[in-house]
């Protein structure tokens, strides 16, 4: 479960918000095409400005349409009945301004790097951000890293052993891997793998008394390896290899069917089988021509999937009681902490925005038809 | 160029790291024996955090009860199984005649955690900062002057006699801060306070624990005050308190990971396992309905024969099924834990030919009634959801019709407090032990106005409110609230239903366990078998 999730369906990816590549130079001029490139570069970079302004009108319209009143969720049922309480709260928060007010001084503020604080923790929201995201962060990069290495492998052998029995295997494998619901994937591993076989630890990112590492990526397992503390290592990858092998479970799916089906096209075109009838050994032609040609659409898939999987799998963070951007959001939510809400919608948004722009710029660095121009 | 070279480096880079990682995930993970859990000095809680702060003048969340009453002694205190009577902690108390002065004697020799002794200066800087606050626990002493009248005596001037202060300063909210380390870091005792982050970083009080760490999503880490000089004998080295879902916690206890598991449903404790301890208890959360005295807002639910039927058309003691074992009906509107609260003798009865009269006769036509609550409480692990259900169905047996409207705590609440909702179904947590704490519901009360019921409505239960909040006499005061309690259950638009299980789960070795209505746990009370 996601908050962001990615239909698992076979059409020809398109990047949200993505432009089509553009014909960044003509080729010999190596000047006039860096220009061209700083051009399309600063182009993007604009849109995406604008992007996030309008990113920050959704979250805070949409987050400040949801009837209730927050002092009414935020205070006590005594504090709330006492009109000097409520007038500091208002205040405290802005909640007294109109609502324009209100969302200008949340952009102000915004320019100078503060989320405002939230009343559910009482911590600016920055710094509630910055404690959840390397939580989620840890989970996703681990998750994409592996669904990456095994869906481009078993989509590849899938594609080359089409319709025989490997195949056939393969692409059950992936089906389950998207038909199953994380969340119950879940309860199901944690169930199984800690609560009967006591295989892996149970909730959290450390076992209950084991101090975190130093603080220096907020990732754990990183932090404790810099630190050379082998001990907290392997407690923390352990609590850590559960909810990644779920979460992977899923992405492996996801990105079987992608690739799979993205290099049976190339497989089929004119050009791969002039090069096989060329004599080029098997290897060569999969790296120089299958590969090559496969390789955006499969980009942008991981692009995405790594998306969903940094913007907050809710339910499989609830369920490993793991303290990241996921919990937090739902905590923010059912607490009516405007800011928390704000916070975490700005941040996915912004982890979509900048993927889409990596996987735009390098399609052109990647498809040599974009960077020969039209 | 960008050939296939560079995207294999990385590619390459990619699979050490899965491998390491892979290989750290395969090592043997530590067992819970490995950690000096059960047989060491700590103790692991695992509970569904409601916590924002562990500042006392500003939390008043269930979790930060139980970390706060951990961190800082109260002047006065409750006995872990007895939560009816106030005893000593930092000092002794003497009432006035008209209850309107309390004076606080110290007792001799109590340090902070830093060594520092507690003093009347501390008392006062802590109780002021509490009321200057403005926080969520500021009104526990709205009206009360705190004055110092040598180092070791302080006196507290309430505007009207106030019997319940006693109980109200034995709340942790009410914990007596070291007034010149919260000072130096930016305390006042006005709202320009800014000592918050350092105290929940940082704890500064007498209590039997310190604090070690604190992560408002996460987990709190409390470590035995070595300079601890009060009447707790704490037995754990170190408590860690976690924020874990409930069905994870009743895994985690069952398999010894933690000791004690503090948010488990009536369906969760009932299928535990034999290698663990239940303790279960009603809670002091009382559930009740409200139906709306105010014709404006309903001709039919304003109607008294209508609440009438209403009270008679519920099967109380199917609803205390429902709600799992150690649950209870709520005999009135003041729970079992409190003086005045009712024998089952006097509470509601059901009696469906009544409910069925009462409910023709008050017009009852097959008109739709609404009856809202918030869908996402449950208090003590009871969803309210459920118990609408069931109190649709009931009501129906009666020819009440009752439209369902479930919505968010966080939107539903706003038509509770304005008192427009027709039916709502709540739930009531003590501020503090003492039955004042349930006037609240009586007739121009702020709980009886949001049912439509103002002062005027019914005089003589006004004026057995204004009683309750002045007669100190303990005999008294147990009829007084005794007979506040009948007059409620006959005469007033609220239906007390239940109060749900408190469950605590822990394993066999842990001694001690008390549920208080307030706290919930007392940590340094636990022990060892």
């Amino acid at each position: 479960m996601s908050l962001g999730s990615v239909a698992p369906d076979l059409a020809p990816p398109t990047p949200v918000g993505a432009e089509p590549p553009v014909a960044i130079a003509d080729a010999g001029h190596g000047r006039r095409s860096h220009a061209a490139l700083l051009r399309y570069i600063a182009r993007r970079l604009i849109i995406a400005c604008l992007l996030v302004v309008g990113l920050t009108l959704v979250t805070f319209s949409l987050t400040n349409l949801v009837p209730g009143d927050p002092v009414a969720a935020a205070l006590g049922q005594r504090a709330a009945d006492d009109p000097a309480i409520v007038a500091r709260f208002r205040a405290e928060y802005g909640l007294d301004q109109s609502l324009p007010q209100q969302y200008l001084s949340y952009l102000n503020r915004l320019l100078h790097g503060d989320l405002g604080t939230s009343w559910q923790t009482h911590h600016p929201v920055a710094e509630d951000l910055a404690r959840a995201i390397p939580a989620t962060m840890e989970i996703a990069l681990c998750a994409i890293v592996a669904s990456a290495l095994i869906g481009l492998t078993f989509g590849v052998w899938s594609a080359y052993k089409r319709g025989r029995a490997t195949d056939q295997v393969l692409r059950l494998v992936s089906l389950i891997g998207i038909s199953v619901p994380t969340f119950w994937m879940a309860i199901l591993c944690f169930s199984t793998f800690y609560y009967r076989l006591g295989i892996f630890p149970g909730s959290g990112r450390l076992s209950p008394g084991l101090a975190a590492p130093p603080h220096r990526t907020g990732l754990f397992t990183l932090d404790a390896l810099l630190a050379g503390d082998f001990r907290t290592f392997v407690d923390a990858a352990s609590h850590l290899a559960m909810p990644v092998m779920v979460l992977t479970l899923y992405t492996v799916g996801l990105l079987t069917r992608f690739s799979r089906s993205s290099i049976l096209e190339v497989l089929e075109t004119d050009y791969v089988r002039a090069a096989k009838a060329k004599g080029l050994s098997g290897w060569t032609v999969f790296r120089k021509y299958v590969l090559r040609a496969a390789a955006i659409p499969i980009l942008t898939i991981i692009g995405l999937a790594f998306g969903s999987l940094l913007s907050g799998t809710v339910l499989v963070e609830s369920i490993f009681s793991w303290p990241g951007l996921g919990t937090y959001a739902y905590q923010s939510a059912s607490k009516l902490d405007l800011l928390g809400v704000m916070g975490v919608g700005l941040f996915v948004g912004l982890v979509y925005l900048t993927i889409n722009l990596v996987v735009d710029l390098m399609y052109g660095l990647i498809d040599p038809r974009v960077r020969v121009g039209r | 160029m960008f050939g296939i070279r560079r995207p294999l480096r990385l590619a390459a880079g990619a699979v050490l790291l899965a491998a390491t990682l892979a290989l750290g995930a395969c090592a043997q993970p530590p067992t819970p024996s490995d950690s000096p859990g059960p047989d060491g000095s700590q103790i692991v809680l695992d509970v569904a955090f409601d916590l924002k702060t562990v500042d006392p003048g500003r939390e008043y969340e269930p979790t930060g009860q139980i970390v706060v009453k951990a961190l800082y002694d109260t002047l006065l205190t409750f006995a872990d199984n007895d939560s009816t009577k106030v005893i000593p902690d930092l000092a002794t108390y003497e009432a006035s005649a008209d209850l309107t002065e309390f004076t606080f004697t110290l007792v001799q020799g109590r340090v902070f955690s830093d060594g520092s002794p507690v003093t009347a200066d501390d008392v006062v800087f802590s109780l002021e900062r509490l009321q200057g606050l403005k926080g969520n626990p500021s009104f526990l002493l709205d009206g009360v002057a705190v004055t110092k009248v040598d180092d070791q005596t302080v006196k507290l001037t309430t505007e009207a006699p106030n019997p319940a202060l006693p109980s109200i300063l034995a709340t942790p909210s009410a914990g007596i801060l070291n007034a010149a380390v919260v000072k130096a870091h930016g305390g006042t005792t006005d709202e320009t306070d800014t000592a918050e982050e350092y105290l929940n970083a940082n704890s500064a009080g007498s209590g039997p624990y310190t604090l070690r760490s604190l992560d408002v999503a996460s987990q709190a880490v409390l470590d035995k005050n070595p300079q601890y000089n009060g009447s707790q004998r704490p037995t754990y080295d170190t408590v860690i308190l976690r924020n874990v879902d409930s069905a994870t916690q009743k895994m985690n206890v069952e398999r010894g990971e933690s000791q004690v598991a503090l948010s488990l449903s009536g369906d969760q404790v009932a299928s535990l396992s034999s290698s663990v301890k239940l303790t279960s208890a009603s809670s002091a959360t009382v559930i009740f309905l409200l139906v709306n005295a105010n014709p404006a807002v309903s001709t039919l639910t304003s109607n008294p024969q209508f609440v009438q039927a209403v009270k008679s058309a519920i099967d109380y003691d199917a609803l205390v099924e429902l709600a799992g074992a150690g649950a209870a009906q709520a005999t009135s509107l003041i729970p079992t834990q409190f003086l005045g609260t009712l024998p089952a003798s006097q509470a509601l009865t059901f009696d469906l030919e009544k409910a069925t009269a009462d409910a023709a006769a008050a017009g009852a036509t097959g008109q739709t009634v609404t009856l809202s609550f918030p869908n996402d409480a449950d208090p003590t692990g009871l969803p309210l959801a459920n118990v609408a259900q069931r109190l649709q169905t009931q009501l129906a047996a009666a020819g009440i019709t009752v439209e369902l409207a479930p919505a968010p705590f966080a939107t539903e609440i706003d038509a509770y407090r304005t008192g427009t909702e027709q039916i709502g179904l709540w739930y009531w947590n003590p501020d503090y032990m003492d039955p004042a704490n349930y006037l609240a519901f009586g007739p121009g009360q702020t709980v009886g106005l949001r049912a439509g019921w103002p002062t005027e409505a019914n005089p003589a239960i006004a004026d057995l409110v204004t009683q309750g909040y002045t007669t100190g006499d303990l005999a008294q005061r147990k009829a007084l609230f005794e007979a506040w309690g009948l007059a409620m259950n006959a005469e007033s638009p609220f239906v007390p239903l239940l109060q749900p299980a408190s469950n605590v789960v822990s394993q066999p070795s842990v001694t001690n366990v008390y549920y208080n209505p307030t706290w919930i746990i007392n940590v340094a009370g636990l022990g060892r078998a």
